[in-house]
């Protein structure tokens, strides 16, 4: 047999990370091309698609509605109109199907609403109350970190400071608190507090219209998978990374409704994207940076514990330690528990089997997650690839070239040796199936 | 001289940029004196893109004109004048990467197959690929694999 060799067109990488850089050269994912790997990620992918089909309806209801309310104590209790709210990407109507499924909000997670894990028929209330419900807290911290880290691109950032910005926020908020003179009171005394209680509104639908697309594009993912569609790893990040260019221009925007009346915080005429306003400040402030988490490990601030820029904050979930702090930063034990209660058999099955079985599988579906957005991490890497540098198979070396530098600049956020980023990332531990 | 528009319309090859720039409701303003540099995405550019790219845009017009006025850059600029610059400043506000060697005349991450196009009211230059906005974290990531990247776009193949 005669074997024809094909020069490389580059020399190899000689990045410490410069196998996952040949990975991505060659289309693949961070994560490893494994079946145990494809199992993990697609059944948490739908275990996450049902609480994040509550999310993205009650942060919008947050945002529409809710909106400078200073004591929102019913902020997490949706309206019916919400949970019936169509989703654009799911349903007959769809503006793009991309789930087949209803549009409506998904039945396993009426089901929860109503019994929960109690699975007794209560008043909502009383579910709220025992906690027995979707953990909004985590989807907060999300919105919270895309707030407190900006700067990260996009023309939304600096359009909340700007004038027109504050008018709009003013206009909306005197409309909020006509007919309340407590309220219009406490504006005109504190009127900044207002205006940044609009700024969280406004973060709130960004996130809210964010994962109206990726609750759809995570169950179509699942039943693709179920129908063994889906194969490998690669096909299933490209899947993602097909719906991130297929949505990329849907308008992020900010609307509030007040007796019956729209007003517009941002405007969909500013033109503003899911991809620049949403997708990418999201995966920078929540993959990457977020906040240290609370509660079980103290940080000394004076010994350079937490950096002193924000820009250097690795405390996302691809920095993870999974370990089972009960709060809704990161790890987000919060989205565990939520994730737990929609878990495919397949995986329930899978997690008994390994370390303590039922009694750890918290944080072995958490490190499924970590996996699982690893991936989701190399499919906006690899659409960044293709709408801003050159095609994999391109045939101009200078090309290839800046794909690598481009791979390789990605990987070096898991290598720098700053505040102990380089011994925080997750990125060698999901190269080995053990770790879980 | 015929104008920007005029020259798109009778040239083959750009009816899917016609087809987005009336969508856009853009036909006016690059009809007016301008005078505008335009990079001028062919109909094979466009096919670049998967399809449901194109119907979300359509589907959303404030959002189909910011993806165009991306590609127009104030001013009558040819390769020669643009060879000064390692990036100019788009409509949209954000940069627009030049990178001339030679005959090698690219931008961002599209090349430039036919340049200096004379309109009335400005030049263009056809491109074999839609350019999207790169970030601003896009130079310094790429600086951080690569030390001697300091200007835009030099970057060899070693």
């Amino acid at each position: 047999m005669t074997t024809t060799l094909v020069a490389p067109k580059l020399p190899p990488s000689t990045h410490p990370f410069a196998e996952i850089v040949h990975r991505l050269e060659a289309g693949g994912s961070m994560l490893p091309d494994t079946p145990e790997n494809l199992m993990q990620i697609i059944g948490i992918y739908k275990a996450y698609a049902v609480p994040m089909d509550f999310y993205w309806r009650d942060l919008l209801y947050i945002a529409e509605q809710v909106f400078v309310d200073p004591l929102p104590i019913f902020k997490y209790i949706i309206p019916e109109e919400y949970l019936k709210l169509a989703n654009h990407y799911a349903g007959e109507n769809a503006d793009l199907r991309i789930w087949r499924g209803p549009a409506t909000a998904h039945p396993e997670l009426l089901e929860f609403m109503e019994k929960g894990e109690l699975k007794r028929k209560l008043p909502r209330i009383l579910h709220h109350l025992w906690h027995d419900r979707i953990n909004m807290e985590f989807a907060e911290e999300c919105m919270r970190a895309m707030l407190w880290h900006r700067d990260m691109g996009g023309l939304l950032d600096p359009y909340m400071d700007s004038e027109e910005y504050k008018q709009n926020a003013d206009r909306a908020i005197r409309a909020y608190c006509q007919g309340n003179p407590l309220l219009m009171g406490l504006y005109k005394l504190f009127p900044d507090m207002f205006l940044e209680l609009c700024r969280q509104a406004t973060m709130y639908s960004v996130l809210g219209l964010f994962w109206e697309v990726m609750a759809p594009v995570f169950f179509e993912m699942s039943d693709l998978y179920d129908e063994g569609k889906i194969t490998s790893v690669p096909e299933a990040m490209n899947f993602l990374v097909n719906a991130i260019f297929s949505i990329a221009g849907r308008p992020i925007y900010h609307r509030v409704r007040i007796r019956g009346e729209w007003y517009d915080i941002v405007p969909k005429s500013k033109g503003f994207t899911w991809l620049y306003e949403a997708a990418f400040p999201y995966v920078e402030a929540v993959f990457y940076r977020t906040s240290p988490f609370r509660g079980t490990k103290s940080y000394n601030a004076q010994a350079n514990q937490v950096p002193v820029n924000q820009l250097d904050f690795h405390y996302g979930i691809l920095y993870a330690d999974k370990f089972p702090v009960a709060s809704a930063g990161i790890p987000p034990t919060l989205l565990h528990q939520d994730m737990y209660h929609f878990l495919p058999p397949y995986l329930v099955e899978y997690y008994r089997k390994h370390c303590r079985g039922e009694d750890d599988m918290l944080i072995q579906l958490g490190i499924s997650f970590q996996r699982s957005m690893y991936n989701v991490t190399s499919a906006v890497i690899q659409a960044g690839r293709a709408a801003f540098l050159y095609p994999l198979d391109d045939p101009n070396p200078r090309h290839l070239m800046m794909n690598r530098r481009y791979f390789e600049g990605q990987l070096n956020r898991f290598t720098r040796p700053e505040y102990g980023i380089r011994e925080a990332a997750r990125l060698s531990y999901i190269q080995d199936q053990n770790y879980r | 001289m015929p104008d920007i528009i005029d020259i798109a319309v009778s040239t083959e090859g750009f009816s899917t940029l016609v087809t987005a720039v009336k969508a856009a409701n853009l036909v006016e303003t690059l009809k007016g004196p301008g005078p505008f540099t335009v990079f001028a995405p062919t109909d094979a550019a466009f096919a670049k893109l998967p399809p449901a790219t194109i119907t979300t845009l359509v589907q959303n017009i404030p959002q189909l004109t910011r993806i165009l006025c991306y590609h127009v850059v104030p001013g009558r600029l040819k390769k020669a004048d643009l060879a000064n610059y390692q990036s100019v400043g788009s409509v949209e506000g954000s940069p627009i990467d030049v990178f001339i060697e030679g005959d090698v005349f690219e931008v961002n991450n599209a090349t430039v197959i036919q340049a200096d196009i004379e309109a009335d009211n400005g030049i263009i230059h056809v491109i074999d690929t839609v350019i999207l906005m790169r970030p601003h974290w896009f130079w310094p990531l790429l600086a951080s694999a690569d030390p001697q990247i300091r200007q835009r776009g030099s970057v060899s193949a070693r």
